[in-house]
């Protein structure tokens, strides 16, 4: 089964670039433009890796990071920030820290080394 | 002449007795039988020697002594006691009081305690004398001085030391910055050209009704604190010339003393730095603008780099329908670009004040709305008080809304910076006071001191330089002053920091009259 990856940003326009991005190179994707909806979404796909904004209108990045890793089921699935603030403490267990904007390849590898080839 | 000497004692005998033997010692000797009559006295017939028994009813000895030397602190006093009061002829001593004489009184004691007080009267007419010949030393070389500053004086001064004199006049009056020289009583005594030609001669107008076309001395008068500390001060006024033109100054202070240190004058040094606190103003809101901006530019860039890899895309696979896709979102970025470039442009722009009716509870609404998200975020609880029947009222609603919007903002900063308190809250209020409005913004953040507060609104001191763009309140007291209204702020360190902007109605028009402008109805 292909590697599923959750984009979760507030901008449909980004949300729409990274879907293409990703789907281009190999992996599935599953998408949230907010944080309250996204937990519903992670639980329901069980995303293997998850892109995630910081500066969301109704609920912010490390707000839903912080309820999504309070379940144990859901607290190893392993975060890319994609974002344009300057907040790289904000998440610390972060795997990578991408800011807007961001450069394709570099998202690209980083998703690799983070959870491999898309199979 | 007689020296004049105040006995004050409860006890009639004693007045009697002694005031015999001290009018025989060659005083002229006045009585009170209690301490408040005595002040009476004292403050009638200036004696120069008080003798008073330290126990009485009602005002003790040492109150009086205490007063009577706030009164005047020459004036010699003598102090009566009886036995085992020694604690309060001690506590005499330390108030000042030349001696103090033991009940019964012995008249060599006495005569000893009043030849001291003699002595000292002595001493300080010495003094006096020397001290006025100085002066007069002084007042000569100081006259000389003001015939440099002042010009119909210089003639006279000029006949003197005609080469000294006019370099030095020159010197005074070229100086392209204001100068004046000022005294205790708000009296300039010099001034140089530059200051006389935009606000007319000196002569017997305070400096508040020339420089400010004030009534009333300024309440952070730098020239008071240096009178007051001895120290120079530096601040920001804004001058008014006759014709009402505001202009903005740096002002610079300095004490000038007398041969006995004392200040006499303060000079007062003030620059005319309207241009560049227009720059200022410039500069400011172009800094604001690229603090909120840069994230949405970001965030742009992006959807343009997404539409260009659709493209991209769309292109290598021949989906037709993909390039289309693509295009339409770099069609959107582009625009988006568009206007806040446009947005910068405007913002960077000196703007005119146009006002309009706006209802102030709807405004005030708008206004929370802006910056509730981050109180929310951030856990800092928002409380709005908006008065019941606020009506309409002019004014610029975008730049107002920009105004609060930036306190608001500090008001949250001043919250995320505080440590101490567990619980954070921004008030945001909005009333009527008669023909104002008054905007309250009140936080229980870190607070401020004294030099901060002084500073937060003006062009040379930014407390935030390191973070933000630390020039929020003084563009929201740019636009509040264009509006011919008034910012203040009350704060303390640890306790907060309360904001207030008041607006007054335009042409004295009350929030009815403003409903039915003929602009509003226009609109």
């Amino acid at each position: 089964m292909a590697k599923k990856i959750l984009i979760i940003d507030d901008d449909p326009i980004i949300v729409k670039y990274l879907t293409a991005l990703l789907e281009d190179n190999g992996y599935t994707t599953c998408s949230a433009t907010s944080g309250v909806a996204a937990l519903d979404v992670v639980k329901r796909e069980k995303p293997d890796l998850i892109t995630l904004d910081l500066e969301m209108p109704e609920e912010w990045g490390p707000h839903f990071y912080r309820r999504m890793t309070k379940d144990p089921e859901l607290q190893d699935i392993p975060v890319i920030v994609i974002s344009g603030m300057a907040g790289r403490h904000a998440i610390k267990k972060a795997v990578a820290y991408l800011s807007k904007p961001f450069d394709a390849d570099k998202l690209l590898l980083t998703v690799q080394r983070a959870i491999g080839l898309p199979d | 002449m007689k020296p004049k000497l105040l006995l004050v004692d409860d006890e009639e005998g004693i007045r009697k007795v002694l005031g015999i033997a001290l009018e025989d010692s060659g005083y002229t000797v006045l009585t009170a039988e209690n301490g408040q009559e005595a002040l009476g006295v004292f403050d009638r017939e200036q004696p120069e020697i008080v003798l008073t028994d330290i126990k009485m009813p009602g005002m003790d000895g040492i109150s009086l002594l205490r007063r009577l030397k706030q009164r005047n602190p020459e004036t010699e006093v003598i102090m009566i006691t009886g036995h085992g009061d020694m604690d309060l002829a001690i506590k005499s001593l330390q108030y000042d009081a030349t001696d103090f004489v033991t009940k019964p009184i012995s008249d060599e004691a006495l005569e000893k305690s009043l030849q001291k007080a003699r002595e000292n009267i002595l001493i300080r007419r010495k003094l006096k004398e020397y001290t006025e010949n100085l002066e007069s030393l002084v007042h000569e070389k100081a006259s000389r001085l003001q015939a440099v500053a002042t010009p119909a004086a210089a003639t006279s001064a000029g006949a003197q030391e005609p080469a000294e004199s006019s370099r030095y006049q020159k010197l005074f009056d070229d100086m392209p910055c204001y100068i004046a020289v000022r005294d205790r009583r708000y009296r300039l005594t010099a001034a140089n050209k530059l200051f006389r030609q935009d606000f007319g001669e000196p002569g017997a107008a305070c400096c508040y009704e020339l420089c400010k076309q004030a009534t009333v001395p300024c309440e952070d008068c730098p020239v008071e604190k240096t009178f007051q500390s001895g120290c120079p001060q530096q601040t920001e006024m804004v001058f008014k010339t006759e014709t009402g033109e505001p202009f903005n100054t740096l002002v610079w202070t300095t004490p000038v003393r007398d041969s006995q240190g004392e200040i006499t004058h303060v000079l007062v040094m003030a620059t005319n730095i309207t241009q560049l606190q227009r720059l200022q103003d410039h500069l400011a809101s172009l800094g604001l603008m690229i603090g909120s901006v840069s994230h949405a530019i970001k965030g742009l860039l992006t959807g343009l780099d997404g539409g260009m890899y659709l493209i991209d895309a769309g292109f290598a696979r021949e989906d037709q329908a993909q390039v289309q896709e693509g295009w339409e979102v770099v069609k959107l970025m582009v625009g988006r670009i568009r206007g806040m470039v446009l947005d910068i442009l405007y913002q960077a722009k000196e703007r005119e004040v146009v006002r309009t009716a706006v209802d102030l509870a709807a405004f005030g609404e708008e206004v929370a709305g802006v910056i509730a998200p981050k109180m929310k975020r951030h856990g800092i609880r928002f409380e709005q008080e908006f008065a019941p029947g606020l009506g309409r009222f002019e004014l610029d609603a975008g730049q107002i809304q920009a105004a609060l919007v930036n306190i608001l903002e500090n008001a949250v900063d001043a919250c995320l910076e505080d440590r101490q308190k567990s619980e954070h809250r921004v008030a945001f209020r909005i009333r009527r006071e008669s023909q104002q409005v008054v905007f309250e913004v009140e936080d229980n953040g870190i607070g401020m001191d004294a030099e901060t507060r002084a500073g937060i609104f003006t062009l040379f001191a930014s407390s935030k330089a390191d973070k933000g763009t630390g020039l929020g309140l003084f563009v929201a007291a740019k636009i509040v002053r264009q509006h011919g209204g008034e910012i203040t702020v009350a704060s303390e360190p640890g306790q907060g920091a309360c904001f207030s902007v008041r607006l007054p109605a335009v042409g004295g028009g009350s929030g009815e009259a403003a409903e039915k402008s003929p602009r509003d109805q226009e609109a």
